[in-house]
């Protein structure tokens, strides 16, 4: 679903990101650790076509995103570390105005209200402005746009930073629930309590060059610390 | 999904508070300028009306008199007042209202509105035209400074960009949507101004075809207000961020709105110059006294009068001529005295003519000045309507006078004592004008038209640019 191919990125002569190559599959959650700078955020911009790549391909179900920034972008979501949205609409409204620029402008108010209620977004909030949602409602409002306009692939840039533990648990089962239908999932995150919980697969990233790639389920958590913390070291 | 961009954008800039008072400020501004301009239009033109009527009924009632002592006394005409001008007054303030038919010369207009204002009163001259031309660019300015730059700086542009939307649609969305909350106050404003006119109804006779003139005026501001959106649209793209577009922006407005009026009278006045009024009556009086272009001067003009009128009717004197010849020196030294105005105001109204495509030609520069132009043109108040009249005046005092002279010709004897009456100031006339359509006032206009439909296309250019780049810089 998601493909890095060769993918490298260099910012005035300093390589940001280097030959990395990645698959995700539907159904699959990959987290990749890192310390800031790593290029965690420069492979999911450049998945993004925010930026273009230096060398290499970034393929969205098997679109090369740099030709076709614009359709492939479709079968993506992205939810970045802080949701932004217009604080002037209420959340229904900045919903609705997200996916019908996404493509899908047929949605009632109950199609509406049921993406929110599926992102775990209280019912209540629905149709208060925006302005007064904490940072954990934008997540599950970014989370609902994903679910409206049928994502196929979410990108997330360090989504659980700053959240508390219980929205950020809460945060967890709803990426457990996209990826049980088939989402592909790829997280930047420094989280690797979370890494550990809720990914299939784990890279560890280091100045641009994807160190490691670990499955977690055969890891005891204090394993992946060690892990982490050697590639971080020498 | 244009439909929805232009819905999100009217429906947060009507929360925004900025937006609610800044239009309704300018709503009630132009409310007031409106009804200022009607009273104001109704005021002069019954005044005027009245003079009018006044100075003929005094023609008429002038007693017994020789015919001569009547083109002396004269007969005033005080030009009407355009319906639009409720609008955009243009010029009108600038030039004279009246000008005094008589005999041996064309009078320039008198009594300019200005003249009776303290210099400072102009500027709190408010006018339906300065709330359109000045205020409203500024409120889109307001509204749209932030369409972009706003949404870079909040990360919306980013997320919407995530979606896989173009960003050219997005601007062509925010352009319409700026268009669409902005319409909430201009359509009553149009409603109410086009019941305005209903209620001042056709009259006058300044101009004609009048809902004609209305229509392509709205379009003209329309297009104008298109020109002031896409180029906010586009800057707000193009800045690094929003107070840097907003101080651009302000910096545009002060430029086009408030110096480049000022500058393009300096360089019209510089590049076509024109006399001064006194120089102008000079060169008038030496041309009647001295002649011009191989006419002799008034002496010898006089005697060649004389020796071929009585070579041609085979007299030794003037008494023995069948016809009294007071009469034909007179109306010859009006014919005389025609071509050397026609010469003079001619050569003034040419030259004023290339002032005033000079300014149309910077509207290239500064579309305030091409839009200025049209909207004193459709409203009728331009420089161009004030000439037409004028010639129409000319016009019917050359006639005046021809009418006079030929009844001393014709029933007087010479170094009699001659008396007309009544009968003879009825038989002259009175002056009716019926002023152009929409056709002729656009007929000079083609530079100004030109300019704002490059300034159309250079926005529309600029908006574009600019949210490519955005996209790029999200």
């Amino acid at each position: 679903m998601l493909k890095a191919e060769k993918l490298s990125r260099i910012y005035n002569g300093t390589p940001a990101l280097s030959d990395l190559d990645l698959e995700v599959n539907p159904g699959e959650i990959y987290c990749l650790l890192g310390a800031n700078g790593a290029g965690k955020s420069t492979t999911i911009r450049l998945f993004l076509s925010f930026i273009q790549p230096s060398s290499g391909r970034a393929l969205v179900k098997g679109l090369d995103v740099s030709a076709e920034p614009l359709r492939s972008k479709r079968f993506l979501a992205y939810i970045p570390e802080q949701v932004m949205l217009y604080p002037h609409l209420t959340g229904a409204e900045n919903l609705e105005y997200f996916s019908a620029l996404a493509g899908h402008d047929g949605y009632s108010r109950a199609d509406l209200e049921g993406f929110l209620r599926k992102s775990g977004l209280q019912d209540d909030a629905h149709h208060q402005r925006v302005a007064g949602y904490s940072k954990g409602m934008r997540q599950k409002v970014g989370i609902a746009v994903a679910l409206a306009k049928h994502a196929e692939a979410l990108l997330l840039d360090e989504p659980t930073s700053g959240l508390d533990p219980e929205a950020s648990n809460e945060f967890s089962v709803l990426l457990g629930q996209l990826r049980d239908q088939g989402v592909a999932i790829l997280m930047a995150t420094h989280d690797l309590f979370r890494a550990k919980e809720v990914g299939t697969r784990v890279g560890i990233m280091r100045r641009g060059v994807l160190r490691a790639e670990l499955d977690p389920a055969l890891l005891a958590h204090a394993d992946l610390e060690r892990i982490y913390l050697e590639h971080m070291h020498d | 999904m244009l439909r929805h961009i232009v819905r999100k954008e009217v429906r947060e800039t009507l929360r925004d508070g900025r937006f609610r008072w800044g239009s309704a400020l300018v709503g009630l501004l132009l409310v007031l300028s409106l009804a200022a301009g009607f009273a104001h239009r109704q005021e002069v033109q019954r005044s005027h009306d009245a003079a009018q009527a006044m100075s003929w009924s005094q023609w008429l009632d002038q007693g017994d008199k020789n015919p001569h002592s009547a083109a002396h006394y004269g007969v005033y005409v005080f030009r009407p007042v355009s319906t639009l001008s409720l609008v955009d007054r243009g010029v009108d303030p600038y030039m004279g209202v009246s000008t005094w038919l008589e005999a041996h010369y064309q009078n320039p207009f008198e009594h300019r509105a200005v003249q009776d204002t303290p210099a400072m009163a102009r500027f709190a001259d408010l006018t339906a035209a300065t709330t359109l031309q000045l205020l409203i660019p500024l409120l889109i300015f307001l509204l749209a400074f932030r369409s972009f730059s706003g949404e870079r700086e909040q990360g919306t542009l980013r997320q919407l960009l995530s979606l896989g939307v173009d960003p050219n649609r997005l601007a062509w969305g925010k352009v319409v949507g700026t268009g669409a909350a902005l319409s909430i106050l201009l359509v009553p404003a149009a409603v109410l101004g086009a019941l305005a006119l209903f209620v001042a109804g056709p009259g006058g006779g300044a101009v004609e075809g009048e809902a004609a003139r209305y229509l392509l005026l709205l379009v003209t501001y329309l297009a104008y207000f298109g020109v002031v959106t896409l180029v906010a649209v586009g800057v707000s793209a193009l800045a690094p961020s929003s107070r840097a577009a907003l101080a651009i922006l302000l910096c545009l407005w002060i430029a086009n709105g408030l110096l480049a009026p000022r500058i393009a009278s300096d360089v019209a006045r510089n590049q076509v110059p024109l006399p001064s009024s006194m120089e102008f009556q000079a060169a008038i009086q030496s041309d009647l006294a001295q002649g011009f272009d191989g006419h002799p001067d008034r002496a010898t003009r006089q005697a060649m009068l004389q020796d071929s009128v009585m070579t041609t009717y085979g007299v030794a004197s003037l008494d023995e001529l069948p016809f009294n010849y007071a009469g034909v020196s007179f109306q010859s030294g009006e014919e005389f005295g025609n071509l050397v105005f026609d010469r003079n105001f001619g050569a003034l109204a040419q030259r004023v003519g290339e002032q005033l495509e000079l300014h149309r030609r910077l509207g290239f520069l500064a579309p305030h000045l091409a839009l200025r132009s049209l909207s004193m043109a459709l409203t009728g108040t331009d420089p161009a309507h004030h000439e037409r009249y004028a010639a129409h005046a000319e016009s019917h005092r050359r006639l005046i006078q021809r009418v006079l002279n030929n009844d001393i010709r014709d029933n007087s004897r010479r170094g009699e004592t001659y008396l007309a009456d009544a009968s003879l100031w009825a038989a002259v006339p009175e002056f009716e004008y019926q002023g152009p359509g929409v056709r002729w006032a656009l007929a000079g206009q083609g530079t100004a038209v030109g300019a704002l439909l490059f300034w159309l296309l250079a926005g529309a250019v600029l908006a574009r640019a600019g949210a490519v780049t955005a996209a790029r810089r999200a």
